[in-house]
């Protein structure tokens, strides 16, 4: 109670005139110019009203204020009225200061904005097909893989748990990305994102490679680049495959390919590419029988495959051309195969089915 | 002097929109070939048959596009070679984009088109057309779902857009 009555009501204060002003008859409230102080909007009440609005994910956000947003913007090479794309459904204009803005409220730290907007450049690219992935029916997600000295720099984990919580980084530059797309890119569910069910990836979907795990070479080097890169891809939330008892590569390699090989996914009757996350103790123990990069990828094309009779009952009809002696190859080639380590300790590899051949994945340097 | 206490002002985080409104091309008096766009979602293909059953002898010229990603361009040069492109079938997010989006295209090459979509995928369809300056381009809408039934039952659907096809095209 003592609290209570301590309380100021600044609203009944007095107003700061001077008596001899107040006796001049001078109206106090005219002639006012009292000091504004500013504070920081109380971020349960703005997030309820962005809330109101179809403004976020349904989670809480950081109010966007422009000092908030500013140093966002010191951390861009970019002007803050920079147009990086237009972006559909909607076709807003994702800006950097839009990017940033959106960065601020998804909890990202200043110095993640140059994950934020290469990713958003990324997928603007024709490619990638984001009108597609943004408005489909199928639950795709935009999966962020970044490579390079910034992993470090910044935190994002590359290790055990880096597909799930526990990360600043790969939490909310997941997040930042979801939201450009809700509030940019307009694919709001039910309004532009007409997923049937949805994905918890499509919360926050990004993690880095474990560059000092891997025995093969990280994904940015084997795609041209020595400097920091994101990857995007469109593709569902990862399914694990467990394998602790193989000794041999191909029984592996097997079990991976035969958990990939289902003829629920996009790939089955369009083919196209497919993430494989594998755990450091899965890439070792190929490495350790002198299997190289590309002869996993090989055989994993080679090896993916569904009853052509399964592959086709997906949304579009599935091409003569990709029926082999009865079977479909879930990926075009062994390029489709997008390899990368990361994860703790664990005989694990996720694997993740991409849009199918509506969506290539797109590597940007910085 | 007084003091207020003023909460900072927060930015929108909504993507602005620069819509440049753009003219359908007219339908011509008469037409002789017409292009048909199957993007070989389930159906497409007997909602195309019927239409064209319904528009009497001209030439037809079939032309076979992805669902969820755009036609090639090689697809689009095809279709363009005919007085009406009609494409068939927006019944999900991303095809009911690619078919939008490449009567949009048609448009943009000087072909007037007519886009198929199921009821339930329409409004999403006149969003998208809008926010590319197309408000009005010209649309029928079957009844969802198309998908999973049977030759039968897409033949009844697609035979209850026939009048507004022939309104649209001021066939008698």
């Amino acid at each position: 109670m003592a609290g209570k009555e301590n309380k100021i009501n600044f609203k009944n204060q007095t107003c700061g005139c001077l008596i001899d002003d107040l006796l001049r008859g001078e109206d106090c409230r005219e002639k006012d110019d009292g000091e504004n102080i500013l504070i920081n909007p109380e971020a349960e009440k703005i997030s309820h009203q962005f809330y109101l609005r179809h403004l976020t994910d349904g989670l809480p956000i950081i109010p966007p204020t422009e000092e908030r947003v500013l140093k966002f913007l010191e951390n861009s090479n970019r002007k803050g009225d920079d147009l990086i794309a237009a972006l559909p459904p909607r076709m807003g204009k994702a800006t950097v200061e839009k990017i940033a803005v959106n960065a601020v409220m998804a909890g990202c730290l200043p110095v993640f904005m140059p994950v934020v907007e290469n990713s958003i450049n990324g997928l603007s690219m024709g490619r990638f097909n984001l009108a597609g992935l943004n408005a489909t029916t199928h639950p795709v997600a935009i999966c962020t893989i970044v490579n390079g000295p910034i992993i470090k720099e910044i935190g994002l984990n590359s290790g055990a748990g880096c597909l799930g919580p526990g990360s600043l980084a790969n939490a909310t530059i997941g997040r930042a990305i979801r939201l450009c797309m809700l509030n940019i890119a307009g694919a709001v569910p039910g309004v532009g994102d007409h997923a049937t069910h949805g994905s918890p990836a499509k919360y926050s979907y990004c993690f880095a490679e474990a560059e000092e795990e891997t025995p093969w070479g990280p994904l940015n080097v084997e795609r041209g680049f020595k400097c920091n890169t994101v990857t995007l891809m469109g593709v569902e939330g990862p399914h694990n495959v467990n394998d602790h008892r193989s000794t041999t590569a191909e029984d592996l390699l097997d079990t991976i390919a035969h958990t990939a090989s289902t003829a629920g996914c996009n790939n089955s009757h369009v083919p196209g590419e497919i993430l494989v996350v594998m755990s450091p103790e899965h890439s070792g123990a190929l490495e350790k029988q002198g299997w190289a990069k590309n002869d996993v990828k090989d055989y994993l094309h080679q090896n993916m495959t569904v009853p052509v009779q399964l592959g086709g009952r997906g949304g579009r009809k599935l091409d003569s051309k990709w029926d082999i002696d009865g079977k479909v190859s879930i990926t075009r080639s062994s390029e489709d195969v997008v390899l990368v380590v990361a994860g703790g300790p664990g005989r694990h590899t996720m694997i993740a089915p991409g849009f199918g051949a509506g969506s290539q994945s797109v590597t940007v340097p910085f | 002097m007084s003091v207020k206490l003023v909460e900072r002002e927060v930015l929108s985080p909504l993507g602005d929109i620069e819509t440049k409104k753009r003219n359908l091309n007219p339908f011509p008096d008469d037409f002789e070939t017409v292009a048909l766009l199957d993007n070989t979602k389930p159906g497409a293909d007997v909602i195309l048959e019927i239409l064209k059953d319904s528009l009497g002898k001209r030439k037809f010229l079939d032309v076979k596009k992805p669902a969820g990603a755009p036609a090639t361009s090689e697809q689009l040069k095809k279709a363009a070679h005919s007085d009406l492109a009609i494409l068939a079938l927006g019944d999900c997010g991303s095809c009911t984009s690619w078919i939008v989006l490449d009567a949009i295209r048609l448009e943009y090459m000087g072909t007037p088109t007519i886009s198929i979509c199921s009821d339930d995928f329409i409004p999403f369809a006149r969003e998208l057309a809008s926010s590319h300056g197309l408000n009005d381009l010209r649309m029928l809408e079957v009844q969802h779902p198309i998908a999973g039934l049977s030759h039968d039952e897409i033949e009844d659907k697609s035979l209850k857009i026939i009048p507004a096809l022939r309104y649209l095209l001021q066939i008698p």
